[in-house]
């Protein structure tokens, strides 16, 4: 059942994942950056950033819980042990000293804020987010954001890194193989859910990440909820959905492996086999994929890999408010993105490098009769790429 | 309209706020009732809800209607995109947000604080976040239906977990047991990843379940919550892997009254730093559309709903408590294990 693969190499992108050297090797890049900017420290407060940057985790958790308890790091540009602040210690990687570990500092709180701003070194300093109170005690202090900072390092990941992907997306395609004999005429997508959540933890994720979508998609636009972008609707809101016979449901999931995520897209079928045209939709959908996959390697722009997939139809093969291609790494969507609102511009001026990541998402879409829509995750290599996702494509393929 | 509106709306004219730009999700519900897409962890600040007092409108960054309370007008919805330009050059083409005097933003970033001062040059930021947990922090009694209705569905999970402890069982996979449950009840979002962790003496409690296989005799520190239409129910309670041994019961008669001290203190007029004061391992805070944080001199009023919790002497409990004038009513029921002889 695991099978055809979708081009070169599916297995592990190294023989042993080294942890300790993935965190290492980011922090080096870390400290070269700000060395490079003239930063005295980075002072991070986004979860996906201090995983990054200290290979730190923390409970999952919903938004507010996470922001309330959120880890701070405060990362040296001298290149000195970094600090971690934390509620949750056991998350600490294991080369912190102790005595760079410290309580949780409050930062949604005035005292919490003020406590952080006194441990800091003088001089500019890099800062992902402020909550409002560490908002006003900065005034006047020089910031610089920490996206254009991190964004470059991030971008291109380490062979460790790569690694982490791809477990993390073999995770999500085991449970799946689960999830996706679940799926006949009357079953409720909730047993759908269940089940993934009950097996990516058994399969050693580290967490959820977002709500498991089993989105039940209509025959034709005008039958959907509204849109706002005259496009086809997806994602909406998980809800509880009671499968029919004939649905074409798209599926989009994704989990946290070492701080790096999955991102699982396929288009299942509910009871019996694809109609003729769907089975061509998903042949067409198969023909962006290839196009692209042949004009990725070092060098190629973002605009290369949109003329790749070209206008089937008459139409991009992608959702208008998302993209043709994001990256994913330590955040499930982050740079490189390729066919977005950023613009032709932009995406001329994106050129691919080995060791970055694309989640490629392409839809093929014949109003009447829904579509096609699944995500293939590959890594750029010297020569061209290499696949980290591997996953059939029954009931089309 | 979300009754929640009317409450911001209050605290906005109190406050002289014009418009909030909000980026939490809870804070968008809140003011919307509008279900979107859960995802976990902190997200940093862009503006996915506008609120002008004004005209009394919600304004909300999403593509369709699904997951919207009906009757939504679509003119009020705007469009994701990857460019911050667009998102700014957006919210500041609604109605009553050139003209508003003073924003409150519940979070912000450094390019946010860039673009918004450069595309609203005349506007005061201030902290919208305080102003939401004014508005959020009394709950009406449909808040309290929902409240009510989430800690069903995280007790009945409890239960899956509770009859899934059994020598040989993985930390991690007690994790699954619970979220697997829950989403059989309707909802697939946990408030947090929920903690089952074995506690093996009286030091430190874990929140972050592991990969450790759980053995006869262990006590589990159990910690599971679920958000159910936005609403949290979470409680936390620390449970033997078969039966009570006298080393449990020894720290059950140490951690018990202590319990009992704190729960004594939550009642009206009580300040949270006096509730959690002279104790280690304990936590005060705010509970309705997830986690609501507590400054340590608020004080508690009635019709408030907090998180009590209690890490100490190898244990750990929680219970969502209802604030009244009297005794803080339990709003979680689930029993303790049986550890008094």
């Amino acid at each position: 059942m695991t099978a055809p693969s979708t081009g070169p190499a599916t297995g592990p992108v190294i023989d042993e994942l080294d942890l300790a050297r993935m965190r290492s090797d980011r922090h080096a890049k870390v400290v070269g950056a700000l060395q490079a900017n003239g930063a005295s420290c980075a002072v991070l407060l986004g979860q996906s950033n201090v995983a990054y940057a200290l290979g730190a985790f923390t409970q999952a958790a919903d938004h507010a819980r996470a922001a309330h308890l959120r880890m701070v790091a405060v990362v040296p540009a001298d290149g000195s042990t970094p600090h971690l602040f934390t509620a949750f210690p056991e998350g600490a990687p294991a080369e912190l000293p102790p005595e760079h570990v410290h309580p949780q500092l409050a930062v949604e709180w005035p005292e919490g804020c003020r406590a952080l701003l006194d441990l800091l070194p003088a001089g500019p300093i890099v800062l992902d987010e402020y909550t409002m109170p560490l908002y006003e005690l900065l005034r006047g202090r020089e910031v610089v954001g920490a996206t254009t900072l991190l964004g470059p390092l991030k971008v291109v990941k380490t062979p460790d890194e790569q690694e982490c992907i791809r477990r993390a997306q073999s995770i999500n395609e085991q449970a799946m193989l689960d999830v996706e004999k679940l799926v006949a005429p009357g079953v409720f997508s909730k047993e759908l859910s269940g089940c993934f959540l009950r097996r990516i933890f058994e399969l050693g994720a580290s967490s959820n990440t977002v709500g498991p979508i089993f989105q039940a998609m209509p025959a034709r636009m005008a039958d959907g909820p509204f849109s706002l972008t005259g496009d086809v609707v997806f994602p909406t809101p998980t809800v509880d959905h009671h499968f029919a016979d004939g649905e074409v449901i798209w599926v989009d999931t994704g989990l946290n492996y070492h701080g790096y995520q999955s991102d699982f897209g396929r288009t299942w079928r509910v009871g019996g086999a694809p109609t003729a045209r769907q089975r061509d939709q998903f042949r067409r959908w198969r023909e962006v994929i290839d196009r692209v996959l042949e004009v990725v390697k070092p060098g190629a722009t973002a605009a290369d890999l949109t003329r790749a997939a070209g206008e089937p139809g008459g139409r991009r093969p992608w959702l208008p408010h998302l993209y043709l291609a994001h990256g994913t790494g330590t955040d499930s969507a982050e740079a490189p993105f390729v066919g977005t609102d950023l613009g032709p511009e932009f995406d001329e001026s994106f050129v691919l490098a080995p060791g970055m990541v694309l989640v490629l998402e392409p839809v093929i879409w014949d109003d009447g009769e829904a579509g096609y829509r699944a995500e293939e995750i590959l890594a750029v290599t010297e020569t061209g790429y290499r696949m980290l996702s591997d996953h059939h494509y029954e009931p089309y393929g | 309209m979300a009754d929640g509106l009317d409450r911001c709306l209050a605290e906005m004219e109190r406050g002289g706020v014009d418009v909030l730009l909000l980026g939490r999700e809870s804070n968008a519900r809140f003011v919307s009732d509008a279900t979107r897409l859960w995802l976990a962890g902190t997200r940093a600040f862009a503006p996915t809800c506008v609120v002008v007092r004004e005209t009394a409108a919600v304004h909300l960054l999403s593509v369709t209607d699904a997951g919207l309370p009906r009757k939504f007008p679509t003119d009020r919805l705007y469009p994701l995109t990857w460019n911050p330009m667009n998102a700014v050059e957006s919210v500041a083409n609604i109605d009553g947000v050139r003209s508003a005097r003073r924003i409150g933003v519940d979070g912000m970033t450094p390019m946010f604080a860039d673009l918004l001062v450069a595309a609203l040059p005349n506007v005061e930021l201030v902290d919208g976040e305080a102003l939401m947990r004014s508005a959020r922090r009394v709950k009406s009694e449909r808040d309290l239906v929902g409240i009510r209705s989430a800690i069903d569905v995280a007790q009945r999970a409890f239960g899956a977990a509770v009859g899934a402890l059994e020598p040989g069982i993985r930390e991690r996979e007690l994790v699954g047991v619970f979220e697997e449950e829950m989403a059989r009840l309707g909802t697939s979002t946990p408030a947090f990843e929920g903690t089952f962790c074995v506690v093996d003496d009286e030091g430190w409690v874990r929140r972050i379940a592991s990969d450790r296989v759980v053995e006869r005799g262990d006590l589990v520190a159990m910690h599971g919550g679920v958000l159910f239409d936005g609403w949290e129910g979470s409680f936390a309670r620390t449970w033997p892997c078969g039966p009570v041994t006298d080393a449990h019961r020894a720290r059950w008669s140490r951690w018990q009254p202590r319990w009992q001290v704190l729960l004594d203190r939550c009642r009206a007029g009580a300040r949270v730093a006096d509730v959690r004061s002279g104790a280690d391992g304990v936590a005060v805070y705010g509970l309705g559309l997830g986690y609501e944080g507590l400054a340590a001199d608020a004080v508690l009023e009635p019709g408030m709903v907090i998180a009590l919790e209690l890490a100490a002497d190898g244990m750990l409990g929680a219970d969502t408590l209802l604030i009244s004038d009297h005794a803080a009513r339990s709003l979680t029921t689930y029993a303790f294990p049986a550890f008094a002889a």
